[in-house]
C-alpha cells in the first residue's frame, strides 16, 4: 500500500498548475550532463530524472543496503508499466526536485548537492507550508522508501523473516471452481 | 465457468438473464442468489484471476497483480491513498475479514434521511444470517491474537475503554499474516472462494480482464454491456465483448461503478458523495519483540468512540470513530511510519517492536469522484472541519491506550516527526497541524455512497430497490449504492444490501430470460 499515487495530484493542489507548467519549461537535461544514467538502460526516465531519483535515494536510505540507483531502475520500471498521469507526474516531481523553480530558490541542482544538504531540502519540502510541497515530498519518498525496502536485502535491518510460503508448508484448502477456461 | 480473457483477441458475444458488473462483495453475493435460483447470469471482472496457489504474500506481487492501479492510486491532492482490489472477487480477495452488521443508528439514519423505509434490523437479519452462515463468520478466538491485539487490549482494560475481537470471515485461519495480499490457503472466505465458485458450478460465466466501458440502452431501458479484454500485465486492451441482458447490476466498487456511470449517465447525483473512512496510523515502540507481522491484522477493534459527541450547542465534543488493531508489511510500513533519512531507517530497525492501530473516521464531510478533462478518473478528498477534529481525538486516544500498554514511545508518523511519552505530550504535540494534508499517511479503503440508494432522484441515483431512476434494469448493489459511512467496514452490510436487492429482483422479475 505505497503512498506513491499521483493521479495527478500535482495539478490538484495549489499552486500546482503553475509549478508543472514551470517544470516543463525546463529543458529534460538543462545544458548538463548526468552521468549517473550511463550505465542503466531506461525506459521512461531522462537521464537527469533517474539521476534525481537516485540522489534522493541515496539521501533517504542510510544504513539500508539497497543500491540506490536500483531503486532509482525500480521507478523507472514501475512508471513504464503504471502509465499516465502517474508517469508524468513523477517526471514532474524530480524535475522540481532538481531545480526547484517555482516551489523554492535553490542555486545549486539537487543532484549536485551533498547527502546533508539533500536531506535539508527535503526535509524543507516535507515541513512546507504549502500542500504541493508536501505532496511532492510524500510521492518521491514513497516511491524512493516501498522500492528499497521490498528488497529481501533490507531484511537483514527488519529482521523480518519473510513471508510464509517462503518458509513454512501450510496445505491450500481445495476450491472447485466449476470450470477455468 | 471462470473466463480469462487475458490476452484474448477476439470479440466475445453473450447473452444472459442478469450481468454483474464487479465480482466483490456485492456482485458475488447477489449474482450467487440468483444464480442458485436458476438464473442465467454472467459476471465481468475488470481484474483477473488469481488462485491461492498465486498469492506470494509478496508486496510487490499484491500490488501489480490487484490492487487498484497497481497501487498508485490517490486522491487529486495526493493526500489519501485509495485502496482497493481488482480482481475476481473484488476487494474482498485483500480485505481484512472483519464482519460487521451496520449498526442500527445508521440504518435509521438511512431510513429518516433517505427514505430507505426497507433498511432495518428485521429486514435485513435473515439475509446477514445466511452469509454469515455461508462464509463462516464467527468471532475471533483468542488463538488468533497476536502480540499487539493483547496489548490494545490490555491498554484498554486499564483506560476501561469498551473493545472487542470482531467478527471474521475466515474458516480455520493459520494467522500467516498476510490476508492483504490475497490469502495463500484458501482459508479467508472471500468472494473468490465462496459466492464466485457457486456462481460458476450453477452454470454463470465470470469473465476476467474484462472491463465494461458502455453501458447499452433502448428507450430508457439498459441491454447490455460492452467493453474491452484486458492483458493482465500492461492492462492494454486485446479483444472486446459485448453481453446482453435486460438487468445489468453495477457492483464494481464505489470509484468503478461510479466511473462507469459518469462516463455513460447523465446524473449529476453519481460521483457526488464519497465516503472512505480515512485511516490513520497510530505505531508504538514496545520495546521489545511483539512480532506483529504475524496472526491477524485485526483481532481487537476499539468502539468506545465510534458515536459522534456533541455537545448541546453542536460543537464538537470527541469520538466518531473506531480503531482496529493493525499490521503492515515491511515496505507499506516505511512508507507509513514517516521520517526523512536515518530516522526513517531507525525506525524500520524496530519493526518486529512495533505495535500498531488504525482509524476507521466516521467522517461526516464526503469527498467527491468525477471525469478530468483527460478521461480519466479523479477523486478529491479532504479531511477538513470536524473530521480533522475527530482525526485528533483518534490519535490522542491511541497514544492513551499504548501508553497504558506500555509503550517506550508513541510514533504519530507525521513530517514532524511527533513522538509521544506521555500524557502530558499527549495535548501539547498532537494538533491540527498532523493531520493537515500530506503531513502523513492517510488511506481510505472502505469506498462507498457514490451512486446511493434513496427516495429523492435530485439526491439519489437508484430508488430503494436498487434500480436507477432514470434507467430501467439498471441495478447499484456494491459501495456506491450505500447513503453514506457504515462506520465500521462496509462488506458484510455491502454483501446483505446486494442479497437483499437480489431478492427484490427475484421476487420482482421472476426469472427473466424465462
Amino acid at each position: 500500500m505505497p503512498a506513491l499515487s499521483r493521479r495527478g495530484f500535482l495539478r490538484g493542489t495549489a499552486g500546482g498548475t503553475v509549478a508543472v507548467a514551470a517544470a516543463a519549461i525546463v529543458p529534460a537535461g538543462c545544458g548538463r550532463s548526468y552521468p549517473q544514467a550511463a550505465a542503466v538502460s531506461l525506459q521512461v526516465l531522462s537521464p537527469k530524472e533517474f539521476a534525481v531519483a537516485r540522489a534522493a535515494a541515496e539521501a533517504l536510505l542510510p544504513g539500508v543496503p539497497v543500491d540506490p540507483g536500483a531503486v532509482a531502475a525500480a521507478i523507472d520500471t514501475e512508471l513504464a508499466i503504471a502509465g499516465e498521469p502517474m508517469r508524468s507526474d513523477m517526471k514532474t516531481v524530480l524535475s522540481l526536485m532538481e531545480h526547484g523553480t517555482v516551489l523554492s530558490f535553490r542555486r545549486r541542482r539537487f543532484t549536485t548537492l551533498s547527502v546533508e544538504a539533500r536531506l535539508a531540502v527535503l526535509d524543507d519540502w516535507a515541513r512546507s507550508r504549502f500542500n504541493l510541497r508536501r505532496a511532492a515530498y510524500q510521492a518521491l519518498r514513497g516511491f524512493v522508501l516501498y522500492f528499497a525496502w521490498i528488497d529481501d536485502a533490507t531484511r537483514t535491518v527488519t529482521r523480518f523473516p519473510g513471508p510464509w510460503p517462503e518458509r513454512v508448508q501450510v496445505p491450500v484448502y481445495p476450491v472447485d471452481f466449476g470450470g477455468i477456461a | 465457468m471462470i473466463i480469462q480473457g487475458a490476452g484474448r483477441t477476439d470479440a466475445i458475444r453473450d447473452r444472459a438473464d442478469v450481468v454483474v458488473v464487479g465480482t466483490g462483495a456485492g456482485g458475488g453475493t447477489l449474482a450467487a442468489y440468483l444464480a442458485e435460483r436458476g438464473w442465467d447470469v454472467v459476471m465481468l471482472e475488470k481484474g483477473g484471476f488469481f488462485r491461492a496457489e498465486e498469492f506470494s504474500q509478496r508486496e510487490e506481487d499484491a500490488m501489480a497483480d490487484f490492487n487498484g492501479r497497481r497501487g498508485l492510486d490517490s486522491t487529486n491532492d495526493n493526500a489519501v491513498f485509495l485502496n482497493y482490489a481488482e480482481a475476481v472477487g473484488g476487494s474482498t480477495v485483500h480485505y481484512w475479514g472483519d464482519s460487521f452488521r451496520a449498526p442500527s443508528d445508521r440504518l435509521e439514519r438511512w431510513r429518516r434521511e433517505h427514505g430507505l423505509d426497507w433498511m432495518t434490523e428485521s429486514e435485513l437479519a435473515p439475509h446477514w444470517g445466511v452469509i454469515e452462515e455461508e462464509l463462516g463468520i464467527h468471532i475471533t478466538p483468542e488463538t488468533l491474537f497476536n502480540e499487539n491485539n493483547r496489548l490494545v487490549r490490555t491498554g484498554c482494560e486499564t483506560l476501561g475503554i469498551e473493545g472487542h475481537p470482531p467478527p471474521t470471515a475466515r474458516i480455520d485461519c493459520v494467522g500467516c499474516g498476510w490476508t492483504q495480499f490475497g490469502c495463500a490457503y484458501n482459508r479467508k472466505t472471500s468472494q473468490l472462494i465462496t459466492t464466485i465458485p457457486r456462481v460458476s458450478r450453477a452454470g454463470g460465466r465470470v469473465y476476467s480482464d474484462a472491463a465494461v466501458q458502455r453501458l447499452v440502452t433502448s428507450a430508457g431501458q439498459v441491454t447490455g454491456v460492452e467493453g474491452a479484454l484486458l492483458d493482465r500485465g500492461t492492462r492494454a486492451p486485446t479483444g472486446s465483448f459485448r453481453v446482453d441482458a435486460p438487468i445489468v447490476v453495477l457492483a464494481g466498487g464505489a470509484l468503478g461503478t461510479a466511473e462507469l456511470l459518469l462516463n455513460n449517465v447523465d446524473d449529476d447525483v453519481v460521483g457526488r458523495r464519497l465516503y472512505i473512512n480515512p485511516h490513520y496510523f497510530v505505531w508504538a515502540d514496545m520495546g521489545r519483540p511483539i512480532d506483529n507481522q504475524t496472526g491477524i491484522p485485526c483481532a481487537y477493534v476499539v468502539h468506545e468512540f465510534r458515536r459522534t459527541r456533541l455537545d448541546e450547542r453542536g460543537r464538537y465534543e470527541g469520538g466518531g470513530y473506531i480503531m482496529l488493531t493493525n499490521h503492515q508489511s515491511p515496505a507499506i510500513a516505511a512508507v507509513m511510519l514517516g521520517g526523512t533519512g536515518a530516522a526513517s531507517t531507525e525506525r524500520m530497525r524496530r519493526y518486529r517492536h512495533l505495535a500498531s492501530v488504525m482509524s476507521v473516521i466516521d467522517e461526516d464531510l464526503p469527498g467527491r469522484v468525477f471525469i478530468g478533462r483527460d478521461g480519466i478518473r479523479r477523486t478529491e478528498f479532504n479531511v477538513r472541519g470536524i473530521d480533522q477534529l475527530k482525526a485528533i481525538d483518534y490519535l490522542r486516544n491511541a497514544s492513551r491506550i499504548f501508553l497504558a500498554a506500555g509503550a517506550q514511545e508513541v510514533w504519530i508518523p507525521d513530517v514532524y516527526g511527533t513522538v509521544v511519552r506521555s500524557e502530558a505530550d499527549i495535548a501539547t504535540r498532537i494538533t491540527l497541524r498532523s493531520v493537515q494534508p500530506n503531513a502523513q499517511f492517510c488511506a481510505g479503503s472502505h469506498l462507498m455512497g457514490t451512486a446511493p440508494l434513496g427516495t429523492d432522484p435530485s439526491d439519489s441515483f437508484a430508488g430503494p430497490t436498487g434500480e436507477a431512476h432514470r434507467v430501467g434494469g439498471l441495478y447499484v448493489a456494491d459501495g456506491a449504492a450505500l447513503p453514506g459511512s457504515v462506520s465500521v467496514d462496509p462488506s458484510l452490510t455491502i454483501m446483505g444490501v446486494a442479497r437483499w436487492i437480489a431478492a427484490g429482483i427475484h421476487d420482482r422479475h421472476g426469472r427473466a430470460g424465462a
